[in-house]
């Protein structure tokens, strides 16, 4: 296991030793919360994960890399954010599967623009998000999150 | 019937599990790949999933969101924005789980720049998720990125707020009287049902109302329950 991983285990398991003492009952209650949330979303999870490899076997990063590099920063930038509105990923899939494309040469800008939109922007939960909060509402934040994740990768490009 | 049902229910599943079929018929050699593929995001998934769904529990349980959420309104200014941000980084499940929350913020007066920052912040900037970020991508990056994005968000959150008006959301709906459970909110926790067992069940992974007539039922018992609710589904309106 690696550090940062084995640094989430470590901190968890000291937090929930402290909750413990502190609190049987919530902790009980935190403990099949967790659990809970766990099942509910595991089928979901695999799907996405087992799409994943069926995409990544059909467009493997190294070509998807030797596309972006051919086009210019601000389309590739655009057309990576696009692709990720299509569905809300669960960021713990989003971390490795955008440093994949990044081992395999995609660049920064593209992958950053993909890895925010994958998170906040989503077609899929445009329906409900509308019923909640009307139209406007909706239309305005998807939007503008569309727009500032370019903005957040082109400045990212920039730093780093 | 079941079949069907369950197919439906699962419908994206049952469209990959159809398309490795047809792969491993017609390139047995690209189906092993992909399955390969897919064992090394299982692998991480595994690594990382569990501890995760503990420590956002955790964070949830033990950080008071009910205090936090009487400075959300808009004379908080600086001191709302900041808390709008703890409340939707600390906060568990999916961001479609945020949404009735949101709306309940907004109806006891939370106004519409923190609702967008708490949706915000809630699918991109999860505090048990930075490890994992730094992991990846390089603590260089994480840190970079985070920053933007907080800054994108503050940005954006004062912009909307000047286009949308408080009327551009639904109005208030009708209560009736009784117990309800938002089930789209429902992100099947089962805490309701552990907590309470004679009034709440689980139905298709999510919390349902088990039929409780005309007998009454321990109010306090139940406003514990309505409390422990993670994304706020069950409401109680008395009749």
């Amino acid at each position: 296991m690696d550090i940062f991983t084995l640094a989430i285990w470590i901190g968890t398991l000291i937090f929930l030793g402290v909750s413990f003492a502190k609190d049987k009952v919530k902790t009980k209650q935190a403990l099949i919360m967790a659990l809970g949330m766990g099942k509910g979303m595991v089928v979901s999870i695999l799907s996405i994960i087992f799409a994943i490899g069926l995409i990544l076997t059909i467009l493997p990063p190294s070509d998807i890399a030797a596309f972006v590099s051919n086009q210019s920063v601000l389309l590739a930038t655009v057309v990576a954010a696009l692709f990720g509105t299509i569905t809300l990923v669960p960021a713990f899939i989003a971390f490795p599967l955008v440093g994949t494309l990044v081992g395999a040469g995609v660049s920064v800008v593209p992958a950053v623009a993909f890895l925010t939109t994958l998170t906040m922007v989503g077609v899929v939960t445009f329906p409900l998000e509308k019923k909640e909060f009307g139209i406007k509402f909706t239309a305005v934040r998807n939007s503008l999150s569309f727009l500032f994740a370019i903005a957040i990768a082109l400045v990212m490009g920039v730093i780093i | 019937m079941t079949i069907l049902k369950k197919v439906r229910e699962n419908l994206f599943l049952a469209i990959i599990a159809l398309a490795y079929i047809i792969m491993f018929i017609a390139k047995p050699s690209m189906g092993i790949e992909s399955v390969k593929n897919s064992g090394y995001y299982i692998k991480e998934m595994l690594m990382i999933m569990p501890v995760i769904f503990v420590l956002t529990a955790l964070l949830d349980m033990w950080v008071p969101k009910e205090k936090i959420m009487r400075y959300l309104g808009k004379d908080a200014k600086a001191k709302g924005v900041f808390l709008s941000f703890v409340v939707g980084s600390i906060s568990a499940g999916p961001i479609y789980a945020a949404f009735p929350m949101c709306v309940m913020l907004h109806k006891k007066g939370a106004s519409l720049r923190n609702i967008i920052i708490i949706l915000s912040s809630w699918a991109v900037i999860k505090v048990p998720m930075l490890l994992n970020e730094a992991k990846f991508l390089g603590l260089k990056f994480m840190a970079i990125r985070w920053v933007l994005t907080v800054i994108a968000i503050i940005i954006f959150s004062w912009i909307s707020a000047k286009i949308i008006k408080d009327e551009d959301l639904p109005g208030e709906v009708l209560t009736h009287p009784g117990l309800h459970i938002n089930r789209e909110a429902c992100m099947g926790c089962t805490l309701c049902a552990k907590n309470y067992p004679a009034l709440f069940e689980i139905k298709g992974k999510k919390a349902d109302i088990k039929a409780y007539g005309q007998k009454s039922f321990d109010l306090e018992h139940l406003q514990s329950t309505i409390e422990a609710c993670p994304v706020h589904a069950i409401e109680y309106f008395e009749g």
